[in-house]
């Protein structure tokens, strides 16, 4: 086998408390009566394990809302693998954090959306922001380790300082600051979420400082926005090479992104085994390796580094999977993503938060400006 | 949730030396791994320390310093035992070379000392 994946992204559930605008999700959400069961997971983790994975990061949707996800994480320990619950923090209080870890959890990561509250709830359009504040004091009680994920766009980036200095005092081991990715909802807002040239200068500048500042004490990764970007992401370290997801009903993808792309069938592990989609599947081999890629990529040296860009990228913006990913400064199709930057350049608003007493209000208020990710049936 | 573009990308050591540079181990300091990281894999060939992350497979030496650091060991022990098992390597260097690559772990926060 040329490649094994080595690690298992498990969504395990779409539904989720926050409607965060950014979410990477795709717009068509896997319903809750589809879900795959406990027994099920524990399959996929076994299967896994055999496959060569080490890691599997638990994320959705939020896991929390799955009544059984003790159970699951602990399938994932017997199975061998390192557990990484991505979360929001809703649905967890110290009693069930305490079986979690008791169940073999090794890491946490809490993503928040802002240092200040009222802006953290408008984005995650939730009443969240608090009670992550409460979590994560609780988590460094534990023995499990913490990251703090940040999510940062046009509309927080200005008050970046702020942001890490209030992430700092919430001691994690990591601080990872994610520029958005346009994907699922990201992209239906983007308009609302690029920053601006001059922002991005000023975050790189801010992030090194910080790194330097944290050195020993807390590790700082960042990911740069690929729209700004000289060369694509190498996204997922290459299609089928790497990493797999499998979504809540079972359909095993290359990507978040992959059940976008039009004439490919994606296998679901209730009827095939994950040895046979990862190794057989034509989902797989569509782009694995080298021989799909178009120039400029077939002949470029870059190809082994970032093995073309993104495939999902390439579709939602150019309409073609097979082409070289837009964001490549190489691309015939880069026009698209300069005149998305220009735009993003022609103005330098900032939307102020709206207060707002429920959900519902909340949107109303905002649906000029961007949607909110909604919940499945 | 967030996109994990980077899990794969973090998984070979590729250390690379920074700017940055921390204090190497006191000789009474009891090196561990950090909150988050442990030894994992399927085989003795085929161990590995698991961090958040990635994982790093260890081989010859590096795998025996990250087997001693064991949070009972102190730092000046464990280049004793190694100076003892690599005789014919000169000690100091031994102590420079273990003191170089537990310094680049502890930045990683996948030791700490």
């Amino acid at each position: 086998m040329p490649f094994n994946p080595l690690a298992l992204i498990a969504e395990v559930t779409h539904r989720c408390p926050l409607h965060c605008v950014y979410c990477s999700n795709p717009m068509q959400l896997a319903g809750t009566q589809t879900e795959l069961s406990t027994g099920e997971w524990a399959s996929i983790f076994q299967q896994s394990g055999k496959l060569g994975v080490l890691h599997a990061h638990f994320t959705g949707g939020e896991p929390l809302a799955r009544a059984d996800l003790t159970e699951v994480i602990a399938a994932a320990r017997a199975a061998g693998l390192y557990t990484n619950l991505i979360t929001s923090g809703i649905g967890l209080n110290e009693q069930r954090l305490q079986a979690l870890v008791a169940a073999g959890l090794d890491h946490i990561q809490i993503s928040f959306q802002d240092s200040r509250e009222d802006s953290a709830n408008w984005i995650a359009g939730a009443k969240a922001h608090a009670h992550k504040i409460e979590l994560s004091r609780a988590i460094r009680r534990y023995k499990v380790a913490f990251t703090v994920n940040l999510v940062v766009h046009r509309q927080n980036l200005d008050h970046l300082e702020e942001m890490i200095a209030f992430i700092e005092q919430l001691h994690p081991e990591r601080v990872e600051i994610a520029h958005t990715q346009y994907y699922g909802w990201a992209l239906a807002n983007r308009a609302a979420l690029m920053p601006t040239r001059a922002q991005l200068e000023k975050a790189v500048v801010i992030v090194a400082e910080a790194e330097k500042r944290f050195a020993g004490r807390i590790r700082l990764d960042s990911v740069v926005p690929d729209y700004y970007a000289k060369y694509p992401k190498a996204c997922m370290g290459g299609w089928g090479r790497r990493l797999l997801l499998i979504n809540p009903a079972g359909k095993v993808l290359p990507c978040h992104a992959a059940e976008v792309l039009p004439g490919l069938t994606f296998e679901n592990v209730r009827e095939k085994s994950l040895e046979w989609i990862w190794q057989e599947s034509s989902s797989f081999r569509r782009f694995r390796g080298e021989d799909w890629m178009p120039e400029p990529c077939r002949s470029c040296d870059r190809r082994t580094e970032d093995f073309g860009g993104c495939r999902c990228q390439a579709f939602l913006l150019a309409g073609d999977a097979t082409v070289t990913d837009p964001a490549c400064s190489l691309a015939p199709s880069h026009h698209i993503v300069e005149s998305a930057v220009r735009e993003a350049n022609s103005n330098t608003t900032v939307t102020q938060p709206a207060p707002a007493s429920s959900f519902v209000q909340l949107q109303k208020l905002s649906a000029d400006l961007w949607a909110y990710r909604t919940n499945p049936e | 949730m967030d996109l994990i573009h980077r899990s794969a990308q973090s998984r070979d050591l590729g250390f690379g030396l920074g700017t940055i540079n921390m204090p190497p181990p006191a000789d009474s300091s009891q090196p561990r791994l950090a909150a988050g990281c442990r030894w994992g894999g399927t085989t003795e060939e085929e161990r590995v320390v698991l961090f958040p992350e990635g994982a790093i497979k260890l081989q010859g030496t590096g795998r025996q310093v990250l087997e001693r650091c064991d949070g009972q060991r102190t730092f000046g022990e464990i280049i004793a035992e190694l100076q003892k098992q690599f005789d014919t390597a000169d000690p100091a260097k031994i102590r420079d070379d273990i003191s170089i690559f537990l310094e680049q772990l502890q930045r990683k926060r996948i030791v700490d000392y």
